[in-house]
């Protein structure tokens, strides 16, 4: 009886265990971010809540659990109140291939990487629903500008991940991982072509600096998420600080050798490189101006993904010759 | 077309260039104190709230006539043994008060001068509004030390 | 057929970039700006009214009030104004005293200006904090000067309120050079950026006519090509004892602007290295309960970083003026702002308005 019905539990531990991960990573990547960012700034960040403020996220969810929730007049409910669900779902199911190990990983999908990539952009939905739902021209605004953006860094993204695929032969993310055994894909010149476009168009894919149009503090006020507070702000919050472990992660797996390391343990060396990949866009985001959106739509159509086509056919070039 | 490969590549090159200078500043030692753990160092001339020595006092009103926001009140009266002015009340408005520091300057026997408190909140608004300059204790609750001018250092950071 | 509405955005009172409490009602098509209407008076304070019921010495914390980024030079304006009117004679060592405190100043107001500039760009706070790192020397130098970090009402019709405090003028040559290295870092940050070159260049752009037309003045001038400053063209003060000059921007675009104060900051660096070394003996402090009874009336000007502030005092005899206009330069740099962001995107109205560096506080008055 217990046997029949261990497969199912087997699986609800796993996502129990998905859920918590996101949450504490989410919780850190805030106070990393707050950290790195205080350090470029020559300030200290928080310090006063635990030891060296580490303690701080946990104290800013508790006040975000305890806050009012505000509805704007005029808002269109049920866009407005689904909004945070679509934003935040979305990254929680990419970890289904996320390979952490050898065998630690919830479900090796044979087209893993696709998944990933569908999944994740289902995000912009519920950024334009955020947008639409707010009754807020800034938010309406934003909302536009996401919409946009994210439609044409999907294209570059996408390419560049074809490149990956077309070395490794194969979709699903663990044979990725598997592939790069002999050398770490961005060690060659043409996927290390195409790590810099994918990075380039992932952060874009998260709004991150120099990409961050849609919620253009300077501009917008907050953008899409302007109206939102207490807790549905903060699935805004988790969403984009999720998301930005998904694109290092991928980043990691599908360029750096993924789980692959000299010695154990592999989940090891698979957080370490994501890490890596997570304060190096940190440390961008505290140092770059925002681009314009025309700029930012120009750059996507008319740099990288050209760049990105060449880099397909050279690769499939390669390819060819070695046989 | 080889404009542009140029300026991408400059651009990347800006754009490092940038990244090391955040890199470089990463390492530099914090610039911020630790606000209500560690307190700057006042300055000698720094002016915070007003304060009075009312043994000092001669009640010649000239403070309160070059306050510019009538933030001083005085009434006085002459002692007929000694035929001295004294004040009788002196009452601070420490809502009104600009911090300008022309009473100190205005002052002729330095009774009245701005003394190192900036931490200047109260709980009660009518607190703050009547402020009685001629009792010894008045700011007792803000400073825990005796306000003096007391620092000449620059070393206002540690 | 498609029927279009614009859409129109209330950008402030409150808003991340609008310096203060300024309200811009902007008229869009999609993102593009089809008109932009500023409207002011959030921050009034009724400020000229006041001086017609204070002595001039009494009005000098207002002028801290005016423009609160340059209080310094404020204080100078006024005092300047009132010596004219009474033909009062300063102490050498106070004439330059003042102009060391107003080139701090002005590098303070222009370090605050550029590192906003940049995050309205987007930059977020990495250069604002490095420029105001930069401007806490400052302030320090003025705390230990005066006794506050903002509001100074140091400067006295007469002279100045104390001289210098023993050691601060070894902190003001520990500066200078501090200041120079650190603007080279800054400038390898921001200027040659390409993502703030893209932001920044050919946008806005203000031609010289349009700038003289509209009564433009100070870096915002002089971004537009055209080479007007009065410590070179009017001197006050001992400005045309020193040897310095004046950098002028080519196109009147948001980059010339923000080159232009940063270029700036070099001159006035220059300068007090200058005024420093010369420094003569004297005394520099002026009473303060001097009585002035001003009869008749009189305009004097100066060049406040933001440009020419003017006071235009007319007196009855009394010792309150019987009138005190203030020229405030960001009323006429705002005034602009709608004639340039005209078929611009928001982006670039945020930019552009950045670029001007108003200060609410002397708009409002």
């Amino acid at each position: 009886m217990i046997a029949h019905y261990l497969p199912y539990l087997k699986l609800l531990l796993k996502g129990v265990c998905v859920l918590s991960f996101i949450a504490v990573s989410a919780m850190f990547l805030i106070w990393l971010e707050r950290k790195v960012s205080a350090k470029v700034q020559n300030r200290l960040g928080p310090m006063i809540t635990g030891p060296h403020g580490s303690l701080q996220s946990i104290a800013d969810t508790v006040k975000l659990l305890l806050k009012e929730n505000i509805v704007p007049s005029g808002a269109d409910r049920l866009t407005w109140w689904l909004a945070p669900f679509f934003v935040t779902v979305p990254p929680v199911t990419a970890f289904l291939c996320m390979p952490f190990g050898p065998t630690f990983i919830v479900r090796d999908l044979n087209v893993g990487i696709l998944f990933i990539c569908s999944i994740t952009s289902i995000c912009v939905l519920g950024i334009f629903m955020a947008g639409w739902g707010s009754n807020n021209k800034y938010s309406l605004l934003g909302g536009m500008r996401s919409a946009a953006q994210i439609i044409s860094y999907e294209v570059p993204l996408l390419l560049s991940a074809l490149v990956v695929i077309m070395e490794a032969g194969t979709l699903s993310m663990q044979g990725i991982v598997h592939a790069q055994e002999p050398c770490w894909f961005f060690l060659k010149p043409n996927l290390f072509v195409a790590f810099v476009i994918y990075l380039i168009s992932a952060t874009a894919e998260v709004n991150r600096v120099p990409f961050d149009i849609p919620e253009a503090e300077s501009e917008l006020v907050a953008g899409y998420h302007t109206e939102y507070s207490g807790m549905k702000f903060a699935m805004f919050f988790v969403a984009e600080y999720t998301n930005l472990f998904i694109i290092s992660a991928v980043a990691a797996s599908l360029f750096l050798g993924g789980w692959l390391g000299p010695i154990r343990p592999s989940a090891g060396w698979f957080l370490l490189k994501a890490y890596v990949v997570i304060a190096f866009l940190m440390w961008i985001r505290w140092t770059l101006p925002r681009v314009r959106m025309d700029q930012m739509m120009s750059f996507a159509w008319k740099v990288l993904t050209p760049v990105a086509l060449l880099n397909v056919l050279v690769t499939g070039w390669l390819l060819v010759a070695k046989g | 077309m080889f404009k542009m490969i140029t300026y991408v590549f400059s651009g990347l090159l800006s754009i490092l260039k940038g990244l090391g200078i955040t890199w470089n500043n990463m390492f530099r030692k914090a610039v911020t104190l630790q606000y209500p753990l560690q307190k700057p160092v006042m300055t000698e001339r720094f002016r915070g709230l007003v304060d009075l020595i009312p043994e000092k006092c001669i009640a010649c009103s000239q403070c309160v006539k070059i306050c510019p926001t009538a933030a001083l009140d005085l009434t006085s009266a002459v002692n007929p043994e000694t035929k001295k002015k004294s004040p009788c009340t002196f009452v601070f408005n420490g809502e009104l008060c600009c911090f300008c520091g022309l009473c100190q300057e205005v002052c002729p026997t330095s009774a009245i001068f701005l003394n190192n408190i900036y931490e200047a909140a109260y709980y009660k608004h009518e607190d703050m509004l009547k402020i009685d300059l001629l009792k010894v204790d008045k700011y007792a609750h803000l400073a825990p030390k005796k306000a003096c001018p007391c620092s000449k250092t620059s070393e206002t950071r540690k | 057929m498609m029927e279009y509405e614009e859409l129109i955005i209330n950008m402030g009172p409150q808003h991340p970039s609008t310096h203060g409490v300024l309200y811009l009602e902007l008229k869009l098509d999609g993102e593009v700006v089809l008109d932009c209407r500023p409207n002011i008076g959030y921050l009034h304070r009724s400020i000229e009214k006041i001086a017609e019921n204070r002595s001039f010495v009494q009005f000098m914390p207002f002028t801290d009030r005016l423009d609160y980024l340059a209080s310094m030079n404020n204080n100078l304006g006024l005092c300047l104004t009132v010596e004219k009117l009474m033909n009062i004679a300063v102490s050498p060592r106070a004439q330059y005293l003042r102009v060391i405190i107003a080139e701090l100043n002005r590098i303070a107001s222009h370090l605050f200006a550029v590192s906003t500039f940049a995050q309205d760009l987007g930059a977020f706070a990495t250069p604002l904090f490095y420029a105001l790192r930069d401007r806490e020397k400052i302030i320090q130098i003025f705390d230990h000067i005066c006794g506050q970090r903002l509001t100074y009402n140091y400067m006295r019709v007469g002279g100045v309120s104390g001289d210098l405090p023993a050691g601060v003028d070894a902190l003001i040559k520990e500066y200078i050079p501090y200041q120079r290295k650190m603007l080279d870092e800054f400038e390898t940050l921001l200027t040659g950026n390409v993502i703030f070159c893209a932001r920044s260049k050919n946008i806005g752009v203000l031609s010289k006519e349009t700038a003289i037309k509209y009564g433009v003045t100070g870096p915002n001038l002089r971004a537009s090509g055209y080479k007007w400053d009065l410590r070179k063209d009017e001197p006050y003060l001992v400005y045309d004892k020193f040897d310095f000059d004046i950098p002028t921007g080519e196109n009147g675009d948001s980059w010339d602007r923000y080159i232009v104060r940063i270029r700036e900051i070099r001159e006035s660096l220059k300068i007090i290295e200058q005024a420093l070394g010369g420094l003569p003996e004297g005394d520099p402090v002026a009473k303060v309960n001097k009585v002035f009874r001003p009869n008749g009336e009189t305009y004097m000007c100066t060049e406040n970083p933001r440009g020419e502030l003017g006071f235009y005092i007319v007196g009855d005899g009394n010792i309150f003026p019987y009138r005190l206009k203030i020229r405030a330069p960001s009323f006429s740099n705002l005034s602009v702002l709608s004639a340039m962001v005209k078929g611009l995107n928001i982006s670039d109205t945020v930019c552009a308005l950045g670029s001007l560096d108003i200060v609410m506080g002397e708009i409002d008055r």
